[in-house]
């Protein structure tokens, strides 16, 4: 399993994943002409660790712009970690947010409903 | 009537009588004992597949209960996914009409006095020229300048610059008229717009403007408080000619103005 390094542009978020550190990062604006294609490594990467490590999931998110279907993926990688929640497996989300723009607090807390394992949101740098 | 016995309760009851008749040495040589006996193990056997028969009815029958409750859950899941989709999405929605609004009245507002930029001036000149135009109605337009206002930045500072020139256009925007229009043309320089004003009226409101200038207070610049004046350049549009070209008589009115002693109008 490899670590993700795929930089951002302007319609993507800068995803990298680090599987020593259980470590999963996703910045910036996300409107990919295809949400589906573009997740797809994301996810899968997410499902194999799920499934092949046994260490902790943390992502570390700094979304700030995204369509429909990246808020689709999005719900998908959050009932993905659910599941795993659900089995034992410590997982969290930290969703940080630039203080200067408060409707990303409220959009976070609007996918944190449901969630049932840590999900914190929080203004960045602090 | 007498009432008919429970079916069960009988059947219950007609098994031990059978049961009874067959066990009984009394009947050991009756005809009819070897056909009852074969009679009451078959329906021993037939209960018993009846039994099973039920049995394997339920189970499928639990089965199907099972799925159809399993597909409404996932159904009534999936629609609260749903809405949280859009939900989310409408929110995002929102905020991106929201900022292209914010976009739009940035790129038209001058942030210091809150004024019309050269940007929105310049449409506005374009639609009235057009206006005037179509109705053979021409309007007058003025450029202002702000006296030696390098001096009151390099005396005291661009703040006290920024503060008297947000209060020269509160000044501006108090003299005209509802319908006329002010923004800021660039640096110190201020642009007014009449529509379908004639000449002889648009300079009694640029007299008010220029008096208004005048008139204000700036003694909050602490050491020999200035008084700020202003130059106009006015002119008047005349229908089918291009707007450039009554800028351009409109700047040259200004210099005029700026070399014959500021604190003036020139109208050409």
């Amino acid at each position: 399993m490899n670590d993700l390094n795929i930089p951002g542009t302007q319609s993507t978020p800068c995803v990298t994943a680090l599987r020593e550190q259980g470590l999963l990062t996703m910045a910036g604006d996300s409107y990919p002409e295809n949400s589906f294609e573009f997740f797809r490594d994301v996810i899968a990467w997410i499902e194999t660790f799920l499934r092949d490590d046994t260490g902790p999931l943390r992502l570390e998110l700094r979304l700030v712009y995204m369509n429909t279907s990246s808020v689709k993926a999005m719900m998908d990688i959050f009932d993905l970690l659910e599941e795993a929640h659900t089995q034992g497996r410590p997982v969290q989300v930290d969703w940080l947010y630039d203080p200067r723009n408060e409707r990303v607090l409220d959009l976070a807390d609007e996918f944190r409903e449901d969630c049932t394992f840590p999900f914190r949101i929080a203004p960045d740098g602090h | 009537m007498a009432t008919k016995p429970h079916p069960a309760l009988a059947e219950h009851e007609l098994v031990a009588q059978v049961e009874a008749l067959l066990a009984d040495p009394a009947h050991t040589d009756n005809p009819l004992r070897a056909a009852l006996d074969a009679l009451f193990e078959s329906h021993a056997a037939q209960q018993e597949r009846l039994a099973r028969l039920v049995r394997i009815s339920d189970g499928y029958h639990l089965l199907s209960r099972h799925h159809s409750q399993s597909l409404a859950e996932q159904y009534d899941r999936q629609l609260r996914r749903l809405e949280k989709l859009a939900r989310i999405s409408d929110r995002y929605q929102n905020s991106l009409r929201e900022l292209s609004e914010a976009l739009k009245d940035a790129a038209l507002r001058d942030p210091l006095t809150g004024l019309g930029n050269r940007r929105f001036l310049m449409e506005r000149i374009k639609e009235e020229s057009e206006r005037a135009g179509r109705k053979d109605v021409p309007y007058s337009l003025a450029i202002l300048d702000v006296d030696h206002f390098k001096s009151i930045n390099d005396q005291f500072g661009h703040e006290a610059g920024d503060t008297a020139l947000s209060r020269i256009a509160q000044a501006i925007q108090n003299a005209i008229r509802e319908y006329d229009l002010c923004g800021r043309w660039g640096g110190e320089e201020f642009l007014i717009l009449l529509p379908e004003t004639p000449l002889e009226f648009a300079r009694q409101v640029v007299e008010r403007v220029r008096q208004g200038i005048e008139e204000l207070d700036f003694t909050f610049l602490k050491q020999g408080a200035p008084r700020i004046t202003a130059s106009l350049g006015l002119t008047l549009h005349h229908p089918g000619e291009a707007y450039s070209d009554t800028l351009n008589r409109a700047d040259g009115a200004l210099l005029q103005a700026k070399s014959s002693g500021r604190n003036r109008i020139i109208t050409t």
